[in-house]
């Protein structure tokens, strides 16, 4: 697990628009519990190598669930269900490209 | 500016598995017809006229005929690029030739005024529309 703040390029469309393809954000390690609405990078619980960023809609217990901003476009937690917060590998927390974009991710 | 030092080590993935797999020609056509129409209503204006109103009016028809002859070149790409498979193309070999000529029609009819090429454009959406459904039968 990471200790400093690192970076992730945002593939696919099931963020918009909040987040679009080709963003870079900064995403810092998780320090506590996940909070709903946080967007969150966790391993993809079909294939521990891969990350995806979702938003979290629940939490509950040692679990998350994780859910795209569009529905009808994400594969998240209703496909794969809920995601043990051991892998919640960070919290998706500033943008910083593209310039025009730059800021905060909001809850 | 963003050099290779600021660029992610990783990819996260805000994705959908399923490719939703809904496409349809209706978008193109519009889009098309749209172009037609911004040309018939361009060349009605009268062209000395020089008041405020009758040139808001051609700027804004104007941009609205490029802004179409973009998303009707953007909704064949799809078509083209998403829908249509190899197996399409044995039945219809003049499959990329028709893509292609639709869509340099589209950037003519972004760059001119021109009823002709408007007229081709929408029978080039049209041929590309009727081979569309035809894959659907």
């Amino acid at each position: 697990m990471r200790r400093g703040p690192w970076r992730v390029a945002v593939a696919g469309h099931s963020m918009e628009p909040a987040l679009r393809e080709g963003d870079w954000l900064l995403v810092l390690p998780p320090r506590r519990q996940p909070r709903v609405g946080e967007v969150v990078v966790v391993r993809d619980p079909r294939d521990t190598n891969r990350l995806l960023l979702k938003r979290v809609a629940a939490v509950h217990g040692g679990e998350v669930t994780v859910m795209g901003d569009r529905r009808d476009h994400s594969t998240d937690s209703r496909y794969f269900g809920d995601v043990p917060l051991t892998d919640v590998v960070g919290r998706a927390a500033f943008r910083y490209k593209p310039l025009t974009r730059v800021g905060r991710v909001r809850r | 500016m963003f050099g290779r030092l600021l660029k992610p080590p990783v990819t996260a993935y805000a994705h959908c598995d399923i490719p939703c797999g809904i496409y349809d020609p209706t978008p193109a056509k519009i889009a098309a017809d749209t172009v037609a129409k911004m040309v018939e209503k361009i060349t009605q204006l009268q062209p000395s006229a020089t008041d405020f109103t009758t040139r808001g009016n051609f700027v804004r028809m104007i941009a609205v005929k490029e802004e179409h002859a973009q998303i009707c070149k953007k909704e064949l790409e799809i078509l083209w690029s998403d829908y249509f498979k190899p197996e399409h193309l044995e039945k219809y070999p003049k499959l990329h030739d028709m893509f292609w000529k639709a869509a340099k029609l589209c950037s003519k009819n972004k760059q001119s005024v021109d009823a002709a090429a408007a007229a081709e454009l929408q029978a080039a959406v049209k041929e590309i529309s009727d081979m569309f459904w035809a894959t659907k039968k």
